[in-house]
């Protein structure tokens, strides 16, 4: 069977997820960029690995797969030596760790995701901010936080969802999804997440079991954050936010 | 050990989905009905057994679970005698029926489940209903049906990833489309006569599953009877108000 092949773009958290999954279980395997930024993903060679266009993607053998779960999943269970608590063997384990990543989608991915966007990205992306959308979204992932914190962890201390004490598959899918909020205005990033208590000890705790790859693959993210922060100072200089040409009286 | 019980309501297509597989597997297990229209959902009680107030739910001895895909694979993996297409052993396989469970989240699920609750079924929960919202699901809705026609019911199966029998995944799915069953038959054409693909897969789902498929959807064409029921009696409403209203009539 051929080399591994990981098609990823860092600026995408599942993508993130997967790479930092294959570094910690020494995984040999080609990282192949698809930077969403520039289209790469729309392009006829990535349609041909993945139709949907989405990454990440894998090519193993003869298998294509696309989904970052499914891919997590199928790598914990298809490459020798990965130790069991990724992806537990035992069944009533394992299904606590599907159903937590089931719950993921509809309610974590969908807050977060839609909040980062219509928040703080959708002009890098050459799309207007969306304030309505961005409410809509903040809902989503605030119930969604409330949820990790009083029920998902929720155990007798164990460190990780599921009351367990080392991290699985899951574990890394949602604190990856929780990491972009670092690309937010620190005071907002600080309003949302600073009430989880649980949340932001588990976040550690997935950071210090997958360390040092967690910082390195999160390192463009932090790139990123330092830009906004930089474009964010100059518009409170130069006063070109778009609150203070609304005819509002100045505080000055 | 105990029989495995599980919390219902027919009218959920996960919940339908559920039942299907334990029926056609032979697996016994409790019905527990849990009314979404009477709330029997947020009751203490059930609260215990599914915090998110969600349906379907299971309990087998003392464990508990909650998310209809995991149950699924749960069920398939802990019973024993269950046919290996329903969630393959092989490892490639058994990935891209994760894979296709896993992007039925985001898409096909999303896009039909508010689509019928936004177009028809919200008076029925004592909801209005939101044109726009409907608007919007149904572009998710249409985009995800073009998607199993050209990609995931690609190739010579008559199931999802060109598979010869039907997995949980092909289960799943045609239960979460079933629900369009309560639509009003044009626009139910509108917007699956396009897709001839998806519809022969929804005939070879049925028939891999019959008689259970059809008994456990049968609540369903009852709700359609009580749609379609206050549909005409909003009809006779319109005309009434047209005869009174001051426009010229052309007769």
């Amino acid at each position: 069977m051929g080399k591994l092949k990981m098609y990823t773009d860092r600026m995408s958290q599942p993508s993130r997820a997967v790479l930092i999954f294959c570094r910690v279980n020494g995984i040999d395997f080609e990282e192949i960029k698809v930077d969403i930024s520039k289209g790469h993903h729309l392009t006829p060679d990535f349609t041909e690995v993945n139709p949907l266009q989405k990454v990440p993607a894998i090519v193993h053998g003869n298998l294509k797969l696309s989904e970052s779960h499914a891919i997590l999943v199928y790598l914990a269970s298809a490459f020798t030596g990965i130790a069991d608590h990724w992806y537990p063997t035992e069944l009533s384990r394992r299904a606590k760790i599907n159903s937590v990543m089931d719950w993921h989608h509809s309610n974590l991915r969908n807050g977060a995701v839609n909040y980062v966007i219509h928040t703080t990205l959708a002009p890098a992306l050459g799309r207007q901010l969306n304030p309505k959308a961005a409410i809509e979204a903040e809902k989503v992932l605030l119930s969604s936080l409330k949820a990790l914190e009083d029920f998902w962890l929720n155990g007798d201390d164990g460190g990780f969802l599921c009351d367990n004490t080392q991290p699985s598959v899951a574990d890394l899918s949602m604190v990856c999804e929780l990491m972009q909020l670092e690309v937010l205005d620190e005071r907002d990033r600080s309003r949302i997440l600073s009430p989880y208590k649980k949340v932001l000890q588990w976040i550690e705790n997935t950071r210090t079991a997958t360390n040092p790859h967690f910082e390195e693959v999160h390192n463009i993210l932090y790139r990123v954050k330092k830009k906004l922060e930089q474009q964010r100072a100059r518009t409170a200089e130069t006063g070109t936010d778009p609150s203070n040409r609304m005819g509002g009286p100045s505080k000055i | 050990m105990l029989k495995v019980k599980v919390y219902a309501d027919r009218m959920s297509q996960p919940s339908r989905a559920v039942l299907i597989f334990c029926k056609v597997n032979g697996i016994e297990f409790d019905e527990i009905k849990v009314e979404i229209s009477k709330r029997q959902q947020l009751s203490p009680e059930f609260a215990a057994i599914n915090p998110f107030k969600k349906l379907p739910a299971i309990v087998d001895g003392r464990f508990k679970l909650f998310e209809s895909h995991a149950i699924l694979i749960y069920l398939a993996s802990a019973f024993p005698g269950i046919a290996d297409h329903w969630y393959p052993a092989d490892l490639s396989r058994r990935a891209r029926i994760h894979s296709v469970l896993d992007w039925h989240h985001l898409n096909l699920r999303h896009g039909a489940a508010p689509f019928v609750l936004h177009s028809v079924l919200a008076p029925v929960l004592g909801l209005p209903l939101n044109p726009k919202a409907a608007a919007e699901a149904e572009k998710i809705l249409i985009s995800s049906l073009l998607k199993l026609e050209n990609i995931w019911l690609k190739g010579n199966g008559r199931y999802l990833l060109g598979n010869l029998q039907p997995s949980i995944a092909d289960l799943s799915l045609v239960c979460e489309i079933m629900q369009l069953e309560l639509l009003d038959e044009k626009d139910r054409e509108r917007i699956l006569g396009p897709h001839k693909k998806v519809q022969e897969w929804i005939e070879s789902t049925r028939n891999a599953t019959r008689p259970h498929f059809d008994e456990v959807h049968k609540v369903l064409y009852k709700v359609k009877e009580i749609i379609q029921a206050k549909q005409s009696n909003q009809g006779d409403g319109v005309m009434q108000s047209k005869t009174k209203s001051p426009l010229p009539s052309k007769m």
